[in-house]
């Protein structure tokens, strides 16, 4: 038995569908103009998506399904809190100026220690390595928006723009 | 493809525009409450499943790609949500019967049947609606989600693939193997709908 000839009752239901490419749909359909019994199993297929098409809509909500979800989510949704929110509610947020105390320390050793050129052209963006090790170290780094708040940290602190 | 605009909200949501989450949800809550009714029948159970989802799609909005359409993430999160609930097993085959109805109808026939049904049809389409969820009740997991997906959903194979993490082959086999349950468990209905 070729293909063409074979029964085609896994394809019926993606040909009822539409779902079948052209050249399998018109295997298919070249096997049913010759095949009672696949025939048979479309027609039963094609009744039982008839009667799909009886049902009713599923009731709608009760009144205030808006009003219900948003109350849940006030009580059970965090609010999106910028990168500043989540570091200012750390609870280990002293950590912060501590750390930063401790890396200005080693940093201005290590600086003054090394004195080469090439060590003051690194130090030019130690503020920034130095920003990131106290947040890092708290674990808030999530986003990229979140490196870039890094960056400016002390404008931040500062106040500045 | 055509542009999304519940992409580009989902997008505004997740620069932090809480209005762009609620303009989703009024448009695609009551649709996914539909859609929980479905696996679960129990209306107060399907609202608080479709809250579950958008609670969820609230807190893991950071991992939607605009790439993808908006319909096929949140598919995929009631459907994953949905067969959690089914998997528990405590609601199978659990019609939504009114205690007080003198013939076990359900809830609300009014709402079900729709504006201008006639007694006739609304008796046809609840005994028809309790029929068809008996049968989704029985069919294996992944078969009902294919089948919902595919028949009261009205998504494309290629979509129901998405959203099952799966291949179009697989989907066409699933919705095939549940379509001809359905058949066979709703031949008394085939033809009854012209009748009614």
């Amino acid at each position: 038995m070729t293909r063409n000839e074979a029964h085609v009752a896994d394809d019926l239901t993606a040909l009822l569908d539409g779902a079948l490419d052209p050249v399998r749909r018109a295997e298919v359909e070249g096997h049913l103009s010759a095949c009672d019994a696949c025939r048979a199993e479309r027609d039963g297929i094609a009744r039982a998506l008839s009667a799909f098409a009886a049902l009713p809509p599923p009731p709608p909500p009760p009144p205030g399904f808006e009003q219900r979800f948003y109350a849940r989510l006030a009580r059970e949704a965090p609010r999106r809190r910028s990168f500043l929110e989540r570091l200012s509610a750390h609870p280990f947020r002293w950590l912060v100026p501590a750390t930063g105390l401790a890396a200005a320390l080693a940093v201005g050793i290590w600086v003054r220690q090394a004195g080469e050129r090439a060590d003051l052209e690194m130090a030019r963006h130690l503020d920034l390595l130095e920003n990131y090790v106290e947040v890092a170290s708290l674990g808030v780094v999530e986003t990229p928006e979140d490196l870039e708040v890094v960056a400016h940290l002390d404008e931040l602190r500062e106040g500045r723009p | 493809m055509a542009p999304d605009p519940d992409a580009a909200l989902m997008v505004a949501f997740q620069g932090g525009d809480e209005a762009a989450f609620r303009a989703l949800f009024e448009k695609h809550g009551r649709a996914t409450m539909a859609f929980c009714q479905r696996f679960v029948k129990d209306s107060a159970r399907a609202e608080e499943l479709a809250q579950d989802v958008f609670l969820k799609l609230h807190q893991s909005a950071d991992r939607y790609q605009p790439s993808a359409r908006f319909t096929t993430f949140l598919y995929r999160i009631a459907t994953n949500h949905c067969l959690n609930e089914v998997r528990r097993g405590e609601y199978q085959a659990r019609p939504e019967i009114d205690p007080n109805a003198e013939d076990g109808a359900p809830l609300d026939p009014d709402a079900l049947a729709g504006p201008g049904a006639t007694p006739e049809e609304i008796a046809h389409g609840n005994a028809l609606s309790r029929d068809v969820q008996a049968m989704l009740a029985r069919l294996p997991e992944t078969q009902r989600a294919a089948f919902v997906l595919a028949r009261f959903e009205g998504l494309a194979y290629e979509e129901i693939a998405q959203v099952l993490g799966t291949t179009v082959p697989s989907v066409k086999s699933l919705v095939h193997r549940a379509t001809v349950s359905a058949a066979r468990a709703l031949e008394s209905w085939s033809g009854k709908g012209a009748e009614a």
